[in-house]
């Protein structure tokens, strides 16, 4: 294992790791290598009923009526839930910490938004007759135009029950940050370069699909057995759509087959629990593959303009950006991301004029939410590949560009923010020395701790 | 629906297990008998979580109706762990760090146990094919491989050590 | 929802449960069909499994080779006399895919899967149908087309080993190993006299089933087999396939290696 490289900042090292740059066993890794590690489907109970969900077959459609009579002739089906029986039916996932609006109901009233969407619930002895009772909901639609652009979605006709196709912060349609005249900056500069970038969806496929097992308990409880990443989270919200205090809900779990950010949508423990509750058996609620694949939220798609205004020796003195997250059909966690994304803008480099309006867009597809690092990954993948396209532009060192513009200590960030701890410089340097590139004497002297005159 | 008995040995053990129609082993082995180190991925064959050996050759336990192997020979992960201590595979996956969230490790350790039964000295080429059908989406699959390999040096180790 | 899974003991018992059991599905290996049944299904209620039947193993006779349908990949890639297939065979999903997968199921798999068939075309293989009171023969790359009755059950396969060095496997998918198919080109290539005398080339991945190029097969034969030739039948191969688009690659982008793909087979270049 790579050791630490203490020579860096060591006046700032007070304490000796022990642990940090040690190989040190996982906890659990005998539990896996033996196949004695508990994932929530090892945990079992007689009795269980297994949830099946129908989906909606458009991208977006005005639901016209749902029959579940060709549903509950299956043998075996016992239950098909539909919106009616959903104590609260909205799933606002960031509502505790005061992000609204309330926009995605859990099962939906009068309208799907995207494909794969779920319609209702069919609850049944066994998969298979499950399965079979969902092919049997008859669900008629009349299908509407469906939105899948950025930018078509923020001019057409809005989608939603109410609002509007874009998420507002505080009165305006996007999240935004302004700092110094962009305009003044690109007239004083020697260059303009400007670049589109995009990225798809990503999708986290966890070995693991997303699931759990909900078992009514004779103290009037309901235990939830679930892989979620975020199990308080879980709790809290399964609360507020069932309509329960938190203390009837018990959430076991945190052994996680792959979650990457998959598994932080309380998606599936609120109907299980509401089946256990309402049928008083255990009840399962996995995505098949399919279904994670298809409707479990993947990563946003991204859609950035960078304009930057670029002296002839390098420096960036203004740099407007204007950001597209695809948050899909619902808000779940897009308008924070879409926050985190303004909020690393624009990028850990000092210029003085920053203009990023930065747009939480709903458009037909699967809702997007939480993976690794979101609202900074893609930014991030934008703004170092306009880096490298500045560079080129200029006939610069990628690196020297980097290092002229990286931000030191006490300098001012485009959020007016003072620069505190920043390390960019060095670890330039330290890549630098690692793939044998000599810097010239003026960039290896450059430091963190102040700007050179 | 006519349920069947289905004879089996399980971890070397007979067992008879009552089957609904279509019953897959992997359901047969984590519900009615209670094994459920063998996980479910996919139910499609593309991931490797369910990987058995099956009369000695490994399978997407998924793959398989209970009532087509009647009289089969099922060795799991479960089976593969001894009275005392690991077996070397797990060993090598234990101490070579490779493992993380651990879903697709049982169905590795059971890929790696065929293949050693089939090629006791695999070439770096060889531990990649045999664990081509099986998905890990933690590690990045280096450590996998070198633990593959690891597990192969310390069965041979302990093959030579038993000889001499 | 599925009622019934049997495994007869013998062909003739095959057919009675096939034309006995309402809705009744062959498995052979089950890659295919058990991913359907585990996502639920109404395209069949019973299945009748190969498994017991009788009908796997390899017989090598005087240059020819006859394969039960239900013999595995694994087994086809152990059979010394079939070792020209090993690096076709294993390009065919993962080994634990290859313990399970069969030479007959692999007919009717949905493309861009069923690479050996792609092989099997090239080779000129037949395929021994029983209907349960007649057996009829048929080559590969008419049955992939027009699939079986419903109570058709293919027995075995059979094919004439090529000469050493003329058979020629190219696959080009999205990972090295495991992948489905963009293209698959197996050819068989005779040379006499400086120029190609005889040749079967067969494609995957191209069409919705393998298909024989047989244009490219016509423009190759009679002239020299090198870079020049080899490019200039390939370029024919759009006569032969009709590409679609999946999640592997799209139709446009099919259709546009294939011929280098075909190339690359031919020629090694």
């Amino acid at each position: 294992m790579e050791k630490i490289d203490t020579s860096f900042f060591s006046k700032e090292r007070e304490a000796d790791l022990f642990v940090v740059g040690e190989s040190v066993q996982r906890a659990d890794a005998r539990g896996h290598v033996t196949g004695q590690t508990q994932f929530y489907e090892d945990v079992t109970f007689p009795n269980t009923l297994h949830l099946k969900m129908v989906r909606s077959t458009h991208h977006h459609a005005l639901i016209k009526n749902i029959d579940i009579e060709p549903a509950m002739k299956v043998p075996g089906v016992v239950r098909v839930l539909t919106h009616k029986d959903v104590p609260n039916n909205w799933y606002t996932i960031l509502k505790l910490i005061g992000v609204g609006p309330d926009d995605e109901p859990v099962l939906p009233e009068d309208r799907v938004l995207f494909k794969g969407e779920q319609v209702c619930a069919v609850l049944a002895e066994t998969e298979q007759a499950a399965l079979e009772g969902a092919r049997r909901v008859v669900a008629d639609y009349e299908e509407l135009p469906p939105v899948f652009d950025v930018e078509e979605a923020m001019t057409s006709k809005p989608f939603k029950q109410a609002g509007t196709n874009y998420f507002v912060y505080e009165g305006h349609n996007c999240r935004r940050i302004r700092f110094g005249d962009v305009d003044k900056g690109f007239a004083e500069a020697d260059h303009i370069i400007e670049h589109r970038y995009e990225s798809a969806p990503i999708e986290h496929a966890p070995t693991e699909t997303t699931g759990c097992t909900a078992k009514p308990e004779g103290s009037g409880r309901v235990t939830v057995y679930s892989n979620t990443q975020a199990l308080y989270f879980t709790l809290d919200n399964m609360a507020l759509i069932l309509g329960v205090p938190f203390n009837k809900l018990r959430l076991v779990g945190g052994t996680v087959g792959g979650g990457f950010g998959g598994k932080v949508d309380v998606i599936v423990e609120p109907i299980a629990a509401l089946g256990a509750m309402l049928t008083n058996r255990p009840v399962k609620y996995a995505y098949s593959r399919a279904e994670e694949m298809q409707v479990s939220s993947p990563r946003a798609a991204e859609r950035l303009y960078i304009k930057d205004g670029v002296m002839k020796d390098g420096r960036i003195v203004a740099r407007k950006i204007t950001l597209y997250v695809d948050a899909g059909a619902y808000c779940r966690h897009s308008t924070y991301g879409t926050t985190k994304a303004a909020a690393h803008m624009p990028g850990p480099y000092s210029i003085p004029n920053v203009h990023v309006d930065a747009y939480c867009v709903y458009t037909n597809r699967t809702p997007s939410s939480a993976m690794r690092g979101f609202g900074v990954t893609i930014g991030d993948f934008a703004l170092e590949s306009q880096m490298d396209q500045v560079a080129r532009h200029l006939g610069m060192d990628p690196m020297e560009l980097r290092l002229i513009n990286a931000y030191r200590d006490g300098d001012t960030k485009a959020h007016r923010k003072t620069v505190e701890g920043a390390a960019l410089v060095e670890v330039i340097q330290a890549a630098a020395r690692q793939t044998g590139k000599e810097l010239a004497p003026r960039f290896a002297a450059m430091s963190s701790y102040q700007r050179e005159a | 629906m006519k349920h069947s008995v289905v004879a089996l040995t399980v971890n070397g053990a007979e067992r008879q297990v009552l089957v609904a129609p279509g019953t897959t082993l992997l359901d047969a082995l984590r519900e009615s008998q209670g094994l459920t180190g063998t996980r479910r991925g996919c139910d499609q064959g593309a991931c490797g979580a369910c990987t058995v050996l099956v009369d000695g050759k490994t399978m997407m336990s998924c793959l398989l109706p209970v009532e087509t192997i009647d009289g089969a020979t099922i060795d799991t992960i479960e089976g593969l762990t001894p009275m005392e201590g690991l077996h070397p595979i797990q060993e090598a996956f234990l101490e070579g760090f490779a493992t993380q969230c651990g879903f697709c490790t049982s169905g590795m350790i059971m890929a790696t146990a065929g293949l050693l039964a089939r090629n006791p000295d695999p070439s770096r080429e060889d531990a990649v094919r045999a664990i081509s059908g099986n998905i890990c989406r933690c590690t990045g699959y280096e450590a996998i491989i070198d633990a593959v390999l690891d597990a192969a040096a310390r069965m041979r180790a302990a093959k030579r050590d038993k000889a001499a | 929802m599925l009622q019934t899974v049997a495994t007869p003991g013998s062909l003739p018992e095959t057919h009675a449960l096939l034309s006995k059991l309402d809705g009744a599905r062959l498995i052979a290996g089950g890659t295919a069909v058990m991913p359907t049944l585990n996502a639920g299904t109404d395209e069949f209620s019973s299945l009748v499994s190969l498994r017991a039947a009788g009908l796997s193993g390899i017989v090598v006779k005087d240059g020819v080779v006859t394969i039960g349908a239900a013999t595995t990949m694994t087994e086809l890639a152990d059979e010394p006399a079939l070792a020209f297939l090993q690096s076709a065979l294993e390009t065919i999903a993962s080994p634990t895919i290859r313990n399970m997968a069969t030479i007959g199921g692999n007919l009717f798999v949905k493309q861009p899967y069923g690479d050996l068939s792609a092989c099997l075309i090239a080779l000129g293989a037949t395929a021994t149908v029983s209907d349960g009171t007649a057996t009829r023969i048929e080559p590969v790359e008419k049955l992939v087309a027009s699939r079986l009755g419903p109570k058709d059950i293919v027995t075995q396969l059979a094919f004439s080993i090529p000469s050493p060095g003329s058979f020629k496997f190219v696959k080009a998918g999205r990972k090295a190993l495991n992948a489905a198919a963009i293209v698959t080109v197996a050819a068989v290539v005779s040379v006499s006299d400086g120029v190609v005398s005889q040749c079967r080339i067969g494609l995957g991945g191209v069409a919705e089933c393998a298909v024989r190029a047989r244009s490219v097969e016509e423009a190759l034969t009679g002239n020299p087999l090198d870079r020049t030739h080899a490019e200039q039948a390939a370029a024919k191969a759009d006569r032969d396939i009709e590409p679609f688009d999946d999640s592997h690659a799209s139709a446009w982008y099919r259709a546009r290696v294939t011929p280098v793909h075909i190339r690359r087979a031919l020629v090694g270049e």
